[in-house]
Formats: C-alpha cells, sequence, structure tokens
C-alpha cells in the first residue's frame, strides 16, 4: 500500500512539474514568436517578456460582463485552461507522459476538441453579434480539425496496434510495414492546416481582429480575456510539442536530458515555422478555410484507408 | 416470481393501468397519477425481472399460454439480451410518465383519454416485443400493439394536418416493417429442410429456438434462400431504428408531432426494438455451435458499412434544422446508426474467427449497447428539455429562442447535460459507448482496412454532433433573450417549469453523469446481461471479458485502450481550480455591460445571430450537389443567407400565443 501511494505521489507529481513547466514557458514563447514576427515584417517588436506583462496586466484590470448568463464565459475560460493543463499530463513532452498508462489517444483527441469547447461557449454566453459569427466560424474549424487529427492518431495506432499515446502519437504515423506512404501524406496535410489549430495567420479565421474585431473573444475583458490569452500560449506550445511528438519523433533515443533538451528544440523550431508563416501570409476567407480542410480531410481518410492496408 | 410472470405481471399492470386511466380520463390530473402509479408498478416488476434474470444467470424460456389447434404460444424468455433492454424501457418510461403529468396540462383542446391508456398500451407492447421467442404471431400482435397506439400518440394534436401526415407515414412504415420481418421468419420457418434438425412440432413452428435449430441445415442447403430472409430482417428492423435509406422517410416528421415525452418515448425506447430485432435476430439466432457455416463477417460488413452512411447523413441533416425536436430527431438517426455500426463490426471481427479478435467484438459489442442505454438517456432528457421550451415559450423554433438559460436554469443546466454528453465530451455517458466504439473500429483493421476510416467517420460526426447541439444550446439558452422570448416571460410571469417537471429531467441528467464518471459499472451491468445467455452465436460475448472494469478504475481493453473518467474528470477539475485561482489574483472587479457594437448603436432583436445564421459554409457543403459545388466552382459560399434573422416561419408542433 506504502508503494502504491508512494506511486501516486509520485505521478502527481510530475504531472504538477509538466504542468508548471508548459505555463511559465508559454508566455515566453509568445514573447518570442512576436519578436519574431515583427522582425520578419521590419519591426522593432516588444520585449520577449511581454507576454507575461500582458498577462499580468489583464489580471488586474475590470471584469466587463456584456452576457445574460454572465458566470458562464468566466468558467468557459477555467474550462479552457483546465483542459489545456490536463493535456500536458496527457502528452509525451520530452519525457514520457506522467499519465501516460491512465489515458489513451481517443482522449487526447477528445481534449483538444473540449479545449475548443470552452471558447464557443464564452463566444455563445456572451451574445454579442461578432462573439456569435466568430464562435460559428470557430466551429467550422473545429468541426473539420478534430477529425484531422483524429485521422493523423489513429493512423498511429493501426500501424503500432495500440491506442497509448506513447505508441500511437509517438511517431507511429510511420511505423507502417513498407513505406510509410500513409505517414507522408498525412504529414504533409497536419503541416499545411497546423497554424489553424493554434489560431494563427492564414487561420485565424475566428478571431480575425481586422474584420470581427477578435470575434468570441470581443466580449471578454481582464481576467476572462487573460486565461482565453493564456490558453491560445499554452495551446501553441502543446500542439506544437504533439505535432513534434507525432512527426519528428527522431533524435531522442538516449533518452534523459539530452533528448529532453533535443525535443523543446524541435518544438521551438514547429513555433518558428509557424511564426513564419503567419508573418508572410494573409489571412484566408472562411469558406476558403472551409473548402480547404475538406479537402485535407479527404486526403487524410485516403491516407487512413492506406494504414488500413498496411502501408 | 420467475422473471417470465415478473414481465407478463409488468404486462397486465399497463393494460390494467390502461384501463383505469380511461375511466378517470375526464379529470385530467386524476388520469396522469394513475398512469404514473401503473408505470410505477410496471416498471418496478420489469425492473424486478430483469435484475432476476441477471442474478439468476441463465433463465430457461417460459411458456404461458399455448393455442395447439392454431399453432402459436406465449413464451418469454428472459435472457441477458431481454433483460438488458426490460431493464432501458422501465427505467425511461418512468420518468417520461411522470413528466407528462404537468406537461399534459398544455393541452386543455385535447383530452388526455387519447394519451395516457394509449402510453401505457404503448410501454406494455415493448416489454413484450424485447421478451417473445414467437417470431410470427405474437411478434406480429406486439408490434401492433405498439403501432397502433404509437399512431395515434403522434397525431395526438390532430387539428394540425401535418401531424396527421406525420403518424400516417409512420403507420405506413411500420407496418411495412411488420411485413418485412414475417416475411422473413416465414421465408426461414417455412422452407422445406431435409436433416435432423427440422424438429419441435408443427405448434412451435415459429418459435426463436425451433427456427434456430433449423438454421444451420437452411444456411448449409438454402443459402440464397437463408439470405433473402436476413436481408428482410435487416430492412424491417432497420426501417425501425432508422437506418439509412429508411429513417428519415418517417423518423424526423414522428418525433416532433407527438407530445414530447412520447417523442422521449420514441426515440429513447421505442427505436431501441429495432436495435434489439437486429442484435436478437442476427448474433441469437445461428447456434453457436455452428458459427462456422453463418456469414457474420459478410453481414457485419453490410451493416457496419450502412451505419456508417446512417450516422454521418443522419447527423449532417440535423446540422441543417431549426426547429428543436425536428433536430434530436435527426440526431437520433444519426446516434442509432452508432449502435448499427457496433453490432456491425462485433458481428465482422467474430466472422474472421480469430481468437485475437474476439475482445475487439465483444468491446464494439458492449459499445452498441452501452450507446443504446446511454443514447435512451439523453435524448430522453433532450427531448423533455425541448418539452419544457415548448411548454414555456410555445414554440420549438430555435430561431425564436434566445437566453432561456437566464429565465429557466434548471433546465439550462440539464440540457447542457444532455447536449455535451451526445457530443461525446469525457466525463459523460456518451463518451463512454462512443469510445468502446472507436477502439473496436481503430484496433479492428485487421478484419478490414477500411474500418479505422469508418471509425474517423464517426469521429468526424461526433464532431458534428458538437456542433448542432452548440447550436442546439447556444441559439436556444445562451446568447441574448429574443423579444418573444421577453415578452413571453412577462406574459407568464416565470418560465421556468414546475418541480414535477423537472424531476424526470434532473433522474435522466444524473444518470448520464454517473454513468459517465463510473463506466466500470455499466461495462459490468453488460457483462452480466452479456453472461446471462447460453444460446446463439451471441453467447460467445458472454464467455470472453473485453475489457477489465474495476470499480473507480474505470475500463481498460485491447490495445491499451483506457477511459478513467473520474481522473479525466478531477484533472481537469484541478486546472480549472488553478485556472480560477489565478482569475482572482489580480482582484479584478465586475461590471455589467451591453454588448459592444462599434460604439454607436444598441442592442435590438434584429441584430441577433440566429440558429439560421450558424454554420453558412460548413451547411452548404454538406449535402452531395452542394459538395459538388463547393469543391468544383471557386465562388464564395454564403456564411449566412441574406434573409438570415429572426425568420418566423411556421413551426411544426404546439404553437400558440404568435
Amino acid at each position: 500500500m506504502g508503494g502504491e501511494l508512494k506511486a501516486i505521489l509520485g505521478t502527481a507529481a510530475t504531472c504538477v512539474a509538466q504542468v508548471l513547466w508548459a505555463l511559465l514557458l508559454a508566455p515566453l514563447v509568445e514573447g518570442l514568436v512576436r519578436k519574431l514576427t515583427a522582425r520578419i515584417q521590419s519591426r522593432q517588436g516588444p520585449p520577449i517578456w511581454q507576454g507575461y506583462f500582458d498577462l499580468l496586466k489583464l489580471l488586474g484590470k475590470e471584469d466587463l460582463e456584456a452576457g445574460e448568463i454572465p458566470w458562464l464565459p468566466r468558467v468557459a475560460a477555467f474550462l479552457s485552461l483546465g483542459t489545456l493543463m490536463f493535456m500536458a499530463c496527457v502528452l509525451p513532452l520530452g519525457a514520457a507522459p506522467p499519465l501516460g498508462t491512465e489515458t489513451d489517444s481517443i482522449l487526447l483527441v477528445h481534449l483538444v476538441t473540449l479545449a475548443g469547447l470552452g471558447a464557443l461557449m464564452a463566444g455563445f454566453a456572451a451574445g454579442g453579434t461578432y462573439s456569435l459569427i466568430g464562435s460559428s466560424r470557430e466551429v467550422m474549424l473545429m468541426v473539420l480539425l478534430e477529425p484531422l487529427l483524429a485521422v493523423a492518431v489513429i493512423a498511429g495506432a493501426v500501424h503500432r496496434s495500440s491506442l497509448a499515446v506513447a505508441e500511437a502519437v509517438r511517431g507511429g504515423v510511420y511505423a507502417a510495414q513498407g513505406f510509410p506512404w500513409s505517414g507522408l501524406i498525412l504529414l504533409v496535410v497536419i503541416l499545411l492546416a497546423f497554424p489553424a489549430y493554434v489560431q494563427r495567420v492564414p487561420f485565424d479565421i475566428a478571431e480575425a481582429e481586422t474584420e470581427i474585431m477578435e470575434g468570441w473573444l470581443m466580449e471578454c475583458s481582464g481576467p476572462t480575456l487573460a486565461l482565453f490569452k493564456y490558453s491560445a500560449m499554452l495551446k501553441l506550445v502543446l500542439y506544437s510539442a504533439l505535432f513534434v511528438n507525432l512527426f519528428v519523433p527522431w533524435g531522442e533515443a538516449g533518452g534523459g536530458v539530452g533528448a529532453w533538451l533535443f525535443f523543446w528544440i524541435k518544438t521551438g523550431a514547429v513555433i518558428a515555422l509557424v511564426a513564419a508563416a503567419a508573418a508572410a501570409h494573409a489571412r484566408y476567407r472562411a469558406d476558403q478555410a472551409v473548402r480547404w480542410f475538406g479537402m485535407m480531410l479527404a486526403a487524410a481518410l485516403f491516407a487512413l484507408w492506406l494504414a488500413g492496408l498496411g502501408c | 416470481m420467475s422473471p417470465g410472470q415478473g414481465v407478463i405481471a409488468s404486462l397486465l399492470t399497463c393494460l390494467v393501468g390502461a384501463g383505469l386511466c380511461g375511466l378517470v380520463a375526464p379529470r385530467r390530473r386524476l388520469a396522469g397519477w394513475v398512469a404514473f402509479a401503473a408505470t410505477a408498478l410496471s416498471s418496478g416488476l420489469a425492473l424486478y425481472a430483469a435484475g432476476k434474470a441477471l442474478a439468476l444467470g441463465s433463465v430457461e424460456p417460459e411458456m404461458f399460454l399455448k393455442v395447439e389447434s392454431m399453432g402459436f404460444a406465449l413464451t418469454l424468455h428472459i435472457d441477458g439480451l431481454s433483460a438488458f433492454f426490460i431493464l432501458l424501457i422501465a427505467s425511461i418510461a418512468l420518468p417520461a410518465v411522470f413528466y407528462s403529468i404537468d406537461y399534459m396540462e398544455s393541452y386543455p383542446e385535447y383530452g388526455v383519454g387519447r394519451y395516457y391508456p394509449l402510453l401505457l398500451i404503448f410501454i406494455a407492447a415493448l416489454y413484450g416485443l424485447v421478451s417473445t421467442t414467437d417470431m410470427m404471431w405474437f411478434f406480429f400482435i406486439f408490434w401492433q400493439m405498439m403501432t397502433v397506439p404509437g399512431f395515434l400518440l403522434i397525431r395526438f394534436e390532430r387539428q394540425r394536418a401535418e401531424n396527421r401526415r406525420a403518424a400516417l407515414k409512420f403507420l405506413v412504415m411500420m407496418e411495412i416493417a411488420c411485413a418485412a420481418t414475417m416475411a422473413g421468419a416465414e421465408l426461414l420457418a417455412g422452407a422445406p429442410v431435409s436433416g435432423a434438425a427440422a424438429g419441435g412440432g408443427a405448434a412451435l413452428k415459429y418459435d426463436f429456438a425451433t427456427v434456430s435449430s433449423r438454421l444451420p441445415a437452411l444456411l448449409e442447403q438454402r443459402s440464397l434462400l437463408t439470405a433473402a430472409a436476413f436481408a428482410l430482417f435487416l430492412a424491417g428492423f432497420g426501417i425501425k431504428l432508422g437506418m439509412w435509406p429508411f429513417g428519415r422517410v418517417w423518423l424526423p416528421d414522428a418525433h416532433p408531432a407527438a407530445p414530447s415525452p412520447m417523442s422521449a418515448m420514441l426515440s429513447g425506447v421505442m427505436l431501441k426494438t429495432g436495435v434489439y430485432g437486429v442484435m436478437r435476430y442476427f448474433l441469437w439466432l445461428v447456434p453457436l455451435e455452428r458459427r462456422a457455416i453463418y456469414p457474420a463477417w459478410e453481414w457485419g460488413a453490410v451493416m457496419t458499412i450502412l451505419g456508417t452512411i446512417t450516422l454521418l447523413t443522419g447527423t449532417a441533416q440535423a446540422l441543417k434544422q431549426e426547429q428543436t425536436k425536428r433536430l434530436l430527431a435527426f440526431h437520433s438517426i444519426g446516434q442509432l446508426g452508432y449502435i448499427l455500426f457496433g453490432v456491425g463490426m462485433a458481428m465482422l471481427l467474430l466472422g474472421m474467427d480469430d481468437p485475437r479478435l474476439e475482445p475487439l467484438a465483444v468491446a464494439a459489442f458492449a459499445g452498441a449497447l452501452l450507446h443504446t442505454l446511454h443514447h435512451a438517456t439523453f435524448k430522453s432528457l433532450l427531448f423533455l428539455n425541448a418539452g419544457s421550451v415548448l411548454w414555456s415559450t410555445g414554440t420549438q423554433d430555435l430561431n425564436r429562442l434566445g437566453g432561456l438559460a437566464r429565465w429557466m436554469p434548471w433546465t439550462a443546466i440539464t440540457a447542457l447535460i444532455a447536449s455535451m454528453s451526445i457530443s461525446g465530451v469525457p466525463g459523460l455517458n456518451g463518451f463512454i459507448s462512443k469510445w468502446a466504439l472507436y477502439v473496436a473500429g481503430v484496433e479492428g483493421w485487421p478484419a478490414a482496412s477500411w474500418l479505422p476510416v469508418c471509425a474517423a467517420i464517426a469521429i468526424l460526426t461526433s464532431a458534428l454532433t458538437l456542433a448542432s447541439f452548440v447550436k442546439f444550446f447556444g441559439a436556444g439558452f445562451l446568447g441574448r433573450s429574443s423579444a418573444y422570448v421577453e415578452r413571453k416571460a412577462r406574459e407568464r410571469g416565470r418560465l421556468e417549469v414546475p418541480w414535477r417537471m423537472q424531476v424526470s429531467q434532473w433522474l435522466l441528467a444524473v444518470v448520464c453523469v454517473v454513468a459517465g464518471l463510473l463506466p466500470a459499472v455499466t461495462f459490468g451491468l453488460v457483462q452480466l446481461a452479456l453472461k446471462a445467455g447460453h444460446r446463439g452465436l451471441g453467447a460467445v460475448f458472454g464467455t470472453m471479458s473485453p475489457a477489465t472494469p474495476a470499480f473507480l478504475a474505470g475500463v481498460r481493453t485491447v490495445g491499451q485502450g483506457v477511459v478513467i473518467a473520474v481522473l479525466v474528470v478531477l484533472g481537469i477539475a484541478a486546472g480549472m481550480a488553478l485556472a480560477w485561482l489565478l482569475s482572482c489574483l489580480g482582484g479584478a472587479p465586475r461590471r455589467r455591460v451591453e454588448p459592444w457594437l462599434c460604439g454607436y448603436a444598441t442592442h435590438e432583436d434584429s441584430m441577433r445571430v440566429t440558429a439560421h445564421g450558424l454554420y453558412g459554409h460548413l451547411k452548404s457543403g454538406l449535402s452531395a450537389r452542394g459538395l459538388a459545388r463547393m469543391m468544383w466552382s471557386k465562388a464564395p459560399t454564403r456564411e449566412w443567407d441574406k434573409n438570415a434573422g429572426p425568420r418566423h416561419t411556421a413551426s411544426g408542433g404546439k404553437e400558440s400565443g404568435s
């Protein structure tokens, strides 16, 4: 019994450590991304600590509640950030995930959806015209993006015959018996859709500052806005890490500090790629994006069929 | 009292209750309470019978009435599968009838003499249908006892032409289904076959056991005829459960037309008799020891593909709906598609005859059974929620609703639970059964290379379901209160439904949460049900353990699939608590304001984004023609219609004060 308790406490401690690390890292990453974007666009840009400053400022600002059910956007913000924190315990972040044997890949896919659900509830509860247009768009994208990610995860689960996150998600897409056609197709597909998962240009259609004024976020302010901003920062880090796990699993064979460091270097590279793409592109229209993801989804389903055939 | 006697007693209680209700029908409330008392007693008896059958583990068929000259006998066999469905009927009928007591007050122009007695006969028929072993005469009797009262209940509001039409469609489709199923039984029972298996005597020609004993010889000698019979079964029960392409013919019209508690019974329970029929005929008819000659893989493949088409098309249609109950009805097609998908996968995996795939077959079948149970809880709850909204606002039109969470908060919370449950949010029961189906679909790839694609389509459909229920809940309960809702609130004083209606909603909501948090309990129930039965191919499920549930520890299955709902919920709750702490750090004050409209406009009803205005681009790509147009032409699709905004069009069902 003592050993069991020790194991549980050990797992809990690892979870807390992983969550705190992700929480501390995320605003810094945001700052670096803004710096990089500014440099690409020949601007000076804010200091790299700006992400922390923004959060601290917003946490102290007045919370203006526009909705008729004021507690709901607040709870939705907790849900969004809370789900992402839990995801940090499920994902391998340079080491085996602390809850690796208690969760599976199917849950992981649903956690991605649940993190998005918070945004929708906030948008709908606020009830403003712009926030509803933004929410509507968010749903349209989510409906296509969630299955896209699910296909990538499932393909790994098919190749490895296992649903464990550490098996299916850790480079499982390439584990075909023959040449990994399915894995390569999925790599291209997810790469082309990736900015949408982290709500960046060219797919930040649900927020679209210059068009619908932050969409679903519009009526959020103060601490609620801070939490949603924090969620967005955390999403960028975690989903980039998920991408690395799925498609760039190499070079971590030894384990230990070296592997951990290399994992985060790879994740940083993915984030830099996202930032560079965002800085150099204009936003797609909502209908273009829906058409685009529809085609991606068709390609992904074809790849999954190939995976079922063993290639 | 044996399980068979318990079911007979429960059935008779319903019938006696129906008579009593007919007598006291002029006094509306009294009739309601009498109906509730009868339902409570019959549900108690049915639960006792089901519980006893599950506890005994194996029950022989019991014969109650035999008419030798006419060749039929009333034989009830309460094995695990029947017990499971009896349990489901009993536990949904009770809240639905209790809810009716207050709900039926809103029909002053119609007498309840045409409601309670029929509803009780309907419930009695359901009990009979899932326990009789007679594939012809008593099947026919119970089927008609279900169909004719169902028809009359759907056209309860008979002054509206569309309700009469919907009821007629229901009647015609159900009679076709009945004929198809009975023709199938006649083919199997009547075809001459040589061999020792032909026994049982002429009196019990259509008894399940007789047909079952003749089936192996038939499969060997008359394979085409047997295939035709099974095709008829699939068509018959497929019509009932809303399978593509039959579902949309009758189902979306019938559900909204009936009074809401009856809609809950139709979707939550009646459709499940189709599921029961498919499970019973396809998996329990062929004897276990002769499974090798049964083309299980082929039939499984047909059902899996039909199930996938059903779940996708049903849900895609639902996404376009703007009437609450019609939207829910299309989702019934979609969710029943999941169940058919699960049954199909179970057969397909069994048909491989590979011991490594059999645990997955059990997972698929357990998923299908659990989804049957879970769909009954959350969909009945959703229909009761839609009923409450209709009761207090007099409309089913989502475009005219908005902000109801402010006016009816308790109904809103139960509607949120049910909406998240049907969308497969972890921690609620919908996720658990879908999870089992996904596990089987993904890991079952050695049985068919396209199976993971079907699983991915099921996940896509789950996302579409979420979108649809974000619309249902968001447009109905969230957002700004519409002028219509505010007017109703002024007129009525309060919109929240009385406590008796809320009790039923809460009961079902609590079941959704508890079954979602403790999947080990429901999986344990399914395993118990699968063990309590020893006849037919389906009995193979009882001999294997698909998952190793432990109380609170969740469920694990092959392929390292695992769901520990308590851990997930606690983990997310811990994260939420941390987020809450973070949000309190700054001590930020709060203030209520109006939504910002660029600083120079104030909010008006015409500015509300209604259900009609949501998901424009997605909706235009959801039909085959729309998809083709979207892909070939580069012209942008519209985000919403030109005449978006509150549309005051006719809506199905009751409409008052508009």
